[in-house]
């Protein structure tokens, strides 16, 4: 099973709904976003003038490269499907894709708020949440972003977008499923934002006429992945010293950034 | 320390002629009195004596610092305006409050009212004072000098009349000494 | 004492007392709950669901539920019941919990002890806001006589109240914007032609061709017009959109037509001209329902496509394709009478040709064309109705706007307020309206406002004209009382015909000092000697009252999870004696032409481009500019411009500019520039309802730029008296430098 999302732009109106709805949701903050609508154009393309929106969310990607940056402790979790009930235990950092349902879910209770996972995202669909930290273990926030809406999905409602959008421009489903809707949209000939270099093979996919679709793409497509940030990378080094940290219980991840930053120091 | 807060929690409520009287102005002085907030009590008895109807320059000021005002609300008297949120009233930790409340055993008699109100947090202080000093500092520490110290700071910066700024210095003062 | 212990509580200090054990101590073993690891629970956990909602985030008034949890209203969502919107609300109705908990919202009855504009407020009570409003107003009433009480109202709550100062208290100074500033003409030009108002009456979802005259849906959204526009397209109607600008509905359309502004009605006339002369229109309908048929053609027999193709500034060619496209899918066609057409100060006459190309068309109780749903009436009960007869009917006294819209024109208000002639008007009630904004050329209606002896303001926000008021009274908003009964029919005309009755209902208690509109007016009318004729105690009293005519109750509709629905009546087909005034008699007789005619608007002075304005989907004209979430959506509204005008004057995409009108009136608020070529290069386009001048406002203040400030050049529809927005002209301000836009 691999749940994704349909974004049918020549339903979408551009209004916003679904945007509102998911900050109602899931109580982002005001100025941050789990999904975004940009207007495009109007603009020329070879196809004539054209004007269409990006209605963005997570790609919940096959290949997600927000996964493995994450430096958090690896933990063994056990999955359930939950159509057949069969389990499968894997060893899973903070943020991970979902073995059954495909998609990629972040345990907030162990995030650190360091922002790895946010800077890998070439889609930028993730942001840290510094009104929130895990403060025990010297959290600094808590990235945060779609999550297709799984809790309501479990309990038999549609994602929040989905269900607001005024338009059915939005739709969702198990793309594994031949018979889905989102399967036929497939078929039909929707596609993920990809380029040559930004190959992750996203799972939120765009329909649409030719002249939409040429001004989506090119305007919207990420053209490289993101360089690997000095954050990260830093972040990477001390998850020696985080452990650590997180044993004691009593360091915030202030102080292991100190002890971080003399052990670069007398390395150089 | 139960007094003092209820006594803080009084000073912050819309001022009315029933209770913002000779009385409760003779008893603020002489609590700066008590503390040699010489300065502050000068600088009380000084405006009330310049005014024309000590009542009504509160009570503007009130309106003006917490309610409705030219350029806009200086400063309204809840916590989730100022700390973790969007700005806008009953954001999540108006939530934490209530919950916190909850936890000690307590709601508020008016349900539907905000939680996060300064005048409820004092109260809710007194009532902690009396029985619960541990409950009382987590919840200075948690939920409450987080917000407060933004809102101060505020009311210092826009405050008008120097009632209200010795007043969220005298909250200030006890709020920290109880930390 | 604000706090009560709760059952918790009790059982523990009890068991306490009964183990004499130290209360501190065990009470210290209690964990907080702020250690808990944070997860946003969604709005479907711990949740109450609240139905009876009735959105007025706009007026189309979406019927919601509410998901509460612990007395704080956590989710909107579309009620599941609903014929109309159904599960989905708009971005505006989903952000309605934000206007709720707006920090910057009335709470409390305010007193100015200042100077009007200038406002130092003062909380006070209730009983003295009330005393002093009754006091003032009837000494206003005494001195000057009632008519010289002008009123401004808008919205849901604001109706009853008007009902009192027009029928009790006897004043015709009753201005609406919904009327004067936006749909009254288009009322008023359907009256006289098919001698119904039209409202948004098209059935677009089963049409086969769709013309949509400026209407931008996508960026202007009413959920279930939405809906069915979407669904004629699905259906596979071909959209024409004549718009200056490649709007959201432009760039969904089969044809659109890059309109010179203020000249559609040429090009309608040239439509309706090609179809008469070429035998296209329906003769069937023509001879059994219009009037005036040969003088109708003899008028527009000048409207050839040569002659609209040089005034509208489109080929020929283009308007004859609409033409034959509307006629090849008649009578089938939806031509859609519009909302907001208060616009050039020709716009009667460019109504009445929309309905008679209608009519023309034989668009009308069919398939797809002009078709009124068979909803349920639910009758209002409001103050008791007498006749004060025309002795101080400004418009009847002036002789002018045959055709207004009720209520009479703001203009001719406005003027006597400032002249004090043909009698002075003394004082002001504005109820749920924002005339600074609303009416074009504010400084107008603060001289008018300036001179009153006495002005209340009843808002729920501090919207610019509050700061004018002398007493201040807070309002519910619409999610926390009762006022409105919401009716209608299910959207699509293909499905089954159903009929719907939504209250609108409280989700969760109003909070501070709100109260609602019925108990306010009763209160003032008391005190200003009218308590015998108050119709209804109580808001919940006159919703039970109205519903009760229809068997219903808000008891039985609380069952019924908000919404009553009962089987409808198919509403196609047309009545025997319809008739359609394509020539209007009564229109030659009181001076106006009796065939649409094409009048001329003002050219643009050299260096100089035409605003035009129109909705963004997250905002509601100006009311929703404070709205947290809306705000972040579209913090600015970015004014379009040309990309090759943005060539020639060196602008860039991003740009930040302001603007200066030809009067040499400055926006007083930046916004930046969107270089498209999908906007004519004579014209520039701004989203309305930025740029707050209120400081109350936190967020909208001062946020994107007024386009209402610098529309100072009025336009008066001749035939209505409503006011004519788009014959203002700009220059772009860059770095403090006017600059010449080469058009």
């Amino acid at each position: 099973m691999q749940y994704g999302m349909i974004i049918d732009l020549d339903r979408c109106v551009g209004c916003h709904a679904c945007t509102i709805a998911c900050k109602a949701e899931w109580d982002v903050p005001a100025d941050k976003e789990r999904n975004w609508v940009r207007r495009l154009g109007p603009a020329n393309t070879p196809e004539g003038l054209a004007s269409t929106y990006y209605p963005g969310l997570c790609n919940h990607c096959n290949e997600p490269s927000c996964v493995p940056v994450c430096p958090a402790d690896a933990i063994e979790k056990t999955f359930t499907d939950g159509k057949t009930g069969q389990t499968k235990t894997m060893e899973v950092a903070a943020t991970y894709k979902d073995p059954f349902n495909g998609t990629v879910q972040i345990d907030q209770d162990r995030c650190l708020g360091c922002g790895a996972c946010a800077d890998a995202c070439p889609y930028g669909a993730r942001y840290v949440n510094t009104d929130i930290k895990n403060e025990e273990i010297g959290g600094e926030g808590i990235a945060d972003k779609c999550t297709y809406c799984m809790p309501r999905v479990a309990k038999g409602l549609e994602p929040s977008c989905v269900q607001t959008c005024l338009a059915n421009a939005r739709i969702f489903g198990d793309l594994d499923d031949p018979n889905s809707e989102v399967a036929r949209y497939v078929k039909k000939g929707a596609k993920g934002l990809t380029s040559a270099a930004v190959n992750i093979r996203p799972n939120s996919r765009y329909y649409g006429n030719r002249k939409d679709m040429h001004l989506l793409t090119t305007t919207s497509t990420p053209t490289e992945m993101p360089a690997a940030s000095l954050r990260r990378s830093l972040m990477a080094r001390l998850k020696p010293e985080l452990r650590k940290v997180k044993n004691l219980g009593l360091l915030g991840l202030a102080g292991a950034v100190l002890v971080a930053g003399s052990d670069e120091g007398s390395n150089e | 320390m139960a007094d003092i807060f209820r006594f803080l929690a009084q000073a912050m409520r819309y001022p009315a002629a029933e209770w913002f009287n000779d009385d409760f102005q003779s008893v603020l002085l002489q609590l700066l009195n008590e503390l040699h907030w010489q300065e502050e009590q000068e600088e009380l008895r000084l405006a009330m004596a310049r005014a024309e109807n000590f009542l009504e320059d509160v009570q503007i000021e009130h309106t003006r610092l917490f309610i409705n005002a030219i350029p806009h609300v200086a400063a309204a008297p809840y916590a989730s305006v100022h700390y973790k949120g969007d700005g806008t009233l009953y954001g999540a930790i108006a939530e934490q409050t209530k919950k916190f409340y909850r936890s000690k055993g307590f709601t508020l008699a008016r349900e539907n009212d905000l939680p996060d109100h300064l005048v409820y947090e004092l109260e809710f202080l007194a009532l902690l004072a009396k029985e619960d000093p541990d409950g009382q500092r987590e919840f200075l520490y948690s939920l409450f000098t987080p917000w407060f110290d933004i809102f101060r700071n505020k009311v210092l910066r826009e405050a008008h009349h120097p009632y209200y700024r010795i007043v969220v210095n005298l909250i200030d003062f006890f709020t920290r000494e109880e930390l | 004492m604000s706090f009560k212990v709760t059952r918790r509580k009790f059982l523990q200090t009890a068991s306490l007392a009964a183990a004499t054990l130290p209360l501190a101590k065990v009470v210290s073993a209690e964990t907080g709950f702020v250690r808990d690891p944070f997860t946003p629970p969604g709005s479907f956990a711990g949740t109450q669901t609240v139905t009876g909602g009735v959105c007025e985030m706009c007026f189309w008034r979406c019927q919601l539920v509410g998901k509460v949890r612990d007395k704080k209203l956590v989710k909107l969502e579309g009620n599941p019941k609903s014929i109309d919107n159904g599960k989905s609300i708009c971005a505006r109705g989903n952000a309605g919990i934000k206007l709720l908990y707006d920090p910057d919202r009335l709470k409390f009855p305010l007193k100015n002890i200042g100077e009007r504009g200038k406002p130092v407020w003062k909380q006070i009570s209730w009983q003295e806001a009330l005393d002093e409003c009754g006091a003032r107003l009837k000494a206003v009433q005494e001195k000057y006589g009632s008519h010289s009480i002008a009123m401004f109202p808008h919205g849901a709550s604001a109706k009853y109240p008007m009902d009192f100062f027009e029928k009790v208290v006897g004043t015709h100074n009753v201005s609406e914007a919904s009327f004067f500033q936006c749909r009254g003409i288009r009322d008023s030009a359907y009256m006289a032609t098919f001698s119904v108002p039209p409202d948004e009456s098209v059935d677009m979802a089963n049409a086969k061709a769709i013309l949509l005259i400026g209407c931008h849906f996508g960026e202007n959204v009413h959920v279930s017009h939405v809906k069915a526009y979407l669904k004629g397209l699905e259906n596979g109607a071909r959209l024409v959109v004549v718009d200056p600008r490649y709007s959201a509905s432009a760039a969904k359309s089969h044809i659109w037509v890059q309109i010179k502004p203020g000249t559609d009605t040429a090009f309608l006339l040239a439509v309706m001209n090609y179809l008469v002369t070429k035998d296209k229109y329906d003769k069937n309908f023509v001879k059994a329902h219009c009037v005036g048929f040969a003088e109708f053609k003899q008028g527009i027999a000048h409207a050839s496509l040569d002659w609209a193709a040089k005034i509208c500034d489109v080929p020929a060619q283009q308007i004859q394709e609409v033409a034959e496209l509307l006629a090849a899918n008649a009578p089938n066609v939806s031509i859609h009478p519009g909302r907001h057409v208060s616009w050039h100060g020709n716009d009667f006459q460019r109504v009445r040709a929309q309905a008679c190309l209608t009519a023309l068309l034989g668009a009308v109780g069919v398939k797809g064309g002009f078709v009124k749903p068979k909803g349920v009436k639910v009758k209002g009960i409001s103050w008791p109705g007498s006749e004060h007869g025309g002795e101080y009917n400004l418009r009847l006294l002036a002789d002018k706007h045959h055709y207004a819209p009720p209520g009479t024109p703001t203009e001719l208000i406005r003027d006597a307020c400032i002249s004090g002639k043909p009698y002075p008007i003394k004082g002001c009630v504005v109820w749920g309206q924002n005339p600074i904004q609303t009416i074009p050329n504010p400084q107008k209606t603060i001289a008018a406002l300036q001179q009153m002896d006495f002005v209340m303001c009843v808002d729920i926000m501090p919207t610019d004209i509050t700061m004018y008021a002398d007493i201040l009274l807070p309002e519910p908003c619409y999610l926390e009382k009762y006022d409105f009964i919401k009716t209608g029919t299910q959207w699509n005309f293909a499905d089954k015909h159903q009929q719907y009755i939504a209250p609108r209902m409280p989700l969760v208690d109003a909070m501070f000092e709100r109260r609602d509109g019925v108990w306010i007016m009763n209160e003032i009318a008391r005190r200003m000697g009218h308590g015998d004729k108050i119709p209804v105690n109580s808001v919940e009293e006159k919703v039970n009252k109205e519903l009760a005519a229809v068997n219903l109750s808000i008891d039985q509709l609380k069952k019924e999870d908000g919404i009553h629905i009962q089987d409808g009546k198919d509403p196609y087909g047309v009545e025997e004696d319809f008739e359609v005034l394509l020539y209007n008699e009564d229109l030659e007789d009181n001076g106006y032409p009796a065939v649409p005619t094409y009048i001329a608007v003002d050219d643009a002075p050299k260096g100089f481009a035409r605003l035009v304005y129109g909705r963004a989907p997250v905002h509601t004209f100006n009311r929703s500019q404070n709205n947290v979430w809306l705000h972040h959506a579209m913090p600015v509204n970015p004014l379009w411009l040309n990309d090759e005008i943005a060539r020639e004057m060196g602008l860039q995409d991003g740009d930040e500019i302001e603007l200066v009108n030809s009067e040499g009136v400055k926006s007083s608020s930046k916004t930046v520039v969107k270089v498209t070529p999908g906007i004519r290069k004579d014209t520039v386009y701004m989203a309305h309802g930025y740029g707050s001048r209120n400081p109350l406002l936190t967020l909208g203040f001062h946020a994107g730029a007024d386009d209402q400030e610098l529309i100072t050049r009025l336009a008066i529809d001749p035939e209505t008296g409503c006011n004519g927005m788009r014959n203002n002209f700009v220059k772009i301000v860059k770095d403090g430098k006017a600059l010449d836009i080469p058009a």
